[in-house]
């Protein structure tokens, strides 16, 4: 009896490396918008200013597999930080209900908030690494724009999902979706707050589906 | 012509969808340019402020108005540029009725322009040369409409004294006697924000700031007086700050410039117009955590007055602003300003003037990241010439792009 127990646990332990194997993988290339944010600072009534040069945000976009699957148990906590006066990552993508923590780690105040419909929210004013870090959770799907009450320049993007499946494209639009279920199911491209670009795929078990969204 | 421009404001206030604030995000992104690899960087926005005054007495501090309603739109342009890391220029153009809110005709000014060289990253040097905003106290960062809490300036930096620029007394017993009085021919303390041409130096040490500006007037100029470029006796004004963290600054100000006018009549016999001065200290201090903002200034002031001799005047704020929701916020301010009791070679009183103290109330909405209402209520006692109680309803709506 304990023999036959061990052969089952046995055989289920080798069949699950094929199992992995066997989930659907998608890859292609989202074509990006040319132009790149360049924040200009405003300084004009500071006293005292630093130098430096802003970092640019080359464009990127979000994609998904839209289709109804079950919400997880569980989500990780994720984080936007304020460094060198700017959103980091300046776009996050993030499925409903996970909690993004938003760590200060410039050497001044910021005071970050939203007042898009899919999340209004004011963090108020709060300090260098200040421990825990202010958090919010997303909790319906939708685009939120971040801003700072005090730096006027800065912005940062928040995509929720209501799909565990997404990914953000690499500067040149390159992206790869992995452990997907097989199935017919549409990709998106979320590019822009215009634009979206849909294309129906089709994951087989095992395989690796390509799709561009041009 | 007044109500369907207000009311129109209101419907555009009431525009707080996600489209719109992304449209203004997207008309912001086309006024940016990128040159160079990014090295040079330039970027035009503004304030597009509509705002209306009632007042059952005559109008305070300085509007100058012959009704008791009044109504002033205002359109500021900005442009910053960045060149390289340590370069930067900034100007601002003012479109509207006047420099203070006017009922007399219209104007369009270049109120700011400025270069700014920061040599090293840390900050610890500035250099900026152009026509621009005074070093003086903590109200300057804050007092352009999207970020004043209120919508006029406390009230040192808006409230007629007894001393003038122009008008002279004849004696020094004439000097409380203004028959007939234009309030705008008097000075304030400091004269909002006093954008006046010269140059400063400015840098952060550690846990210490200092500023010092040179500039071809002192902050209590009228604005008439900012385009003369006349460096000939300039004024001199200082700041040294300490911010022991992110949530407190302190600040210990001194200013001191000639103040008469070339105009400044009768002057005979009385000496040069570099004669009399102005000299100012300050002292600011500022508190911010959370959605609760303090600010606090206080100035004493002394002005040399021909056959006079000196007229002091002690005038300080409190402020405080607190966010309730993302959107809503409101504040309060107490002001006060006290004129010191002088005396003539016989002894009589000479600068006595009627104290002055007044509350002010600020509630605002912003419907947008770009749009913003709002209200405010003042009640003020007296004047530099009377003792009466007056209010004041305001209103503003602001545009920001």
């Amino acid at each position: 009896m304990n023999k036959n127990i061990l052969l089952v646990i046995a055989a289920a332990i080798m069949l699950v490396p094929v199992a992995c194997s066997a989930q659907a993988t998608l890859e292609g290339k989202v074509v990006l918008p040319k132009t790149h944010v360049s924040p200009v600072v405003t300084e004009r009534y500071e006293i005292v200013s630093k130098a430096g040069v802003l970092a640019t945000n080359p464009p990127r976009a979000v994609v998904y597999l839209e289709g109804d699957f079950p919400a997880p148990a569980t989500l990780p906590t994720k984080e936007v930080a304020q460094k060198d006066l700017a959103f980091l990552p300046p776009l996050l993508a993030i499925e409903v209900g996970t909690k993004v923590s938003f760590p200060n780690l410039d050497d001044t105040y910021h005071n970050i908030f939203s007042y898009s419909p899919a999340k209004r929210f004011d963090l108020g004013r709060y300090p260098p690494r200040e421990n825990p870090a202010p958090f919010q959770i997303f909790d319906k799907p939708g685009l939120i724009t971040l801003r700072c009450d005090i730096h006027e320049h800065m912005r940062g993007l928040i995509l929720v999902l209501a799909t565990p499946y997404f990914t953000v494209t690499d500067t040149a639009g390159n992206f790869r979706l992995t452990k997907l279920p097989a199935g017919h199911f549409v990709a998106k491209a979320w590019v822009d707050s215009r634009t979206t670009r849909s294309a129906p795929v089709d994951l087989k078990s095992g395989a690796v589906a390509h799709v561009d969204l041009p | 012509m007044k109500a369907p421009i207000l009311a129109a404001c209101f419907l555009v206030a009431t525009i707080r969808t996600a489209g719109a604030e992304d449209f203004i995000d997207r008309v912001d992104q086309a006024l940016t340019i990128s040159l160079a690899d990014d090295q040079l960087r330039a970027r035009l926005s503004g304030l597009l402020d509509l705002e209306y005054y009632h007042f059952p007495q005559p109008s305070p501090g300085l509007i100058r108005s012959s009704g008791h309603d009044l109504f002033t739109p205002r359109l500021s342009l900005f442009l910053d540029a960045h060149l390289g890391a340590n370069i930067y220029f900034f100007a601002q153009s003012r479109f509207d009725t006047g420099f203070e809110p006017t009922d007399r005709g219209s104007q369009a000014r270049l109120d700011e322009f400025a270069f700014r060289v920061t040599p090293w990253n840390d900050g610890r040097f500035n250099l900026q040369v152009g026509k621009f905003s005074t070093v003086i106290g903590n109200w300057v960062e804050r007092h352009l409409s999207w970020d004043n809490p209120f919508i006029n300036a406390p009230l040192p930096y808006e409230t007629a004294t007894l001393v003038s620029d122009i008008e002279l007394p004849l004696t020094s017993q004439s000097f409380r006697a203004v028959p007939g009085f234009d309030k705008y021919e008097f000075l304030p303390i400091i004269w909002g924000p006093v954008y006046t041409p010269g140059f400063s130096v400015s840098g952060r040490l550690g846990i210490f700031e200092y500023a010092a500006e040179v500039k071809n007037a002192p902050v209590a100029s009228r604005p008439e007086t900012w385009n003369d470029y006349d460096f000939s006796d300039p004024a001199v004004d200082l700041r040294i700050g300490l911010q022991p963290n992110v949530a407190w600054r302190f600040g210990l100000s001194a200013a001191e410039g000639p103040y008469l006018r070339a105009n400044a009549r009768p002057l005979e016999d009385e000496g040069s117009l570099g004669d009399y001065r102005e000299y100012l200290l300050g002292q600011d201090v500022s508190y911010a955590r959370g959605h609760w903002q303090f600010w606090a200034e206080a100035f004493e002031a002394r002005f040399q007055v021909p056959r006079l001799g000196d007229a002091d005047v002690f005038a300080y704020y409190l402020e405080a602003k607190y966010k309730f929701s993302p959107q809503l916020f409101g504040a309060l301010r107490w002001n006060q300003e006290m004129f010191d009791s002088g005396t003539d070679e016989e002894g009589r009183t000479v600068a006595k003037a009627h104290d002055i103290w007044r509350v002010e109330a600020a509630v605002a909405y912003r419907f947008t990241a770009h749009t913003q209402l709002k209200l405010q209520y003042s009640l003020a006692n007296g004047d530099f010439v009377s003792e009466n109680l007056g209010s004041t309803f305001a209103l503003q709506f602001t545009l920001r792009f």
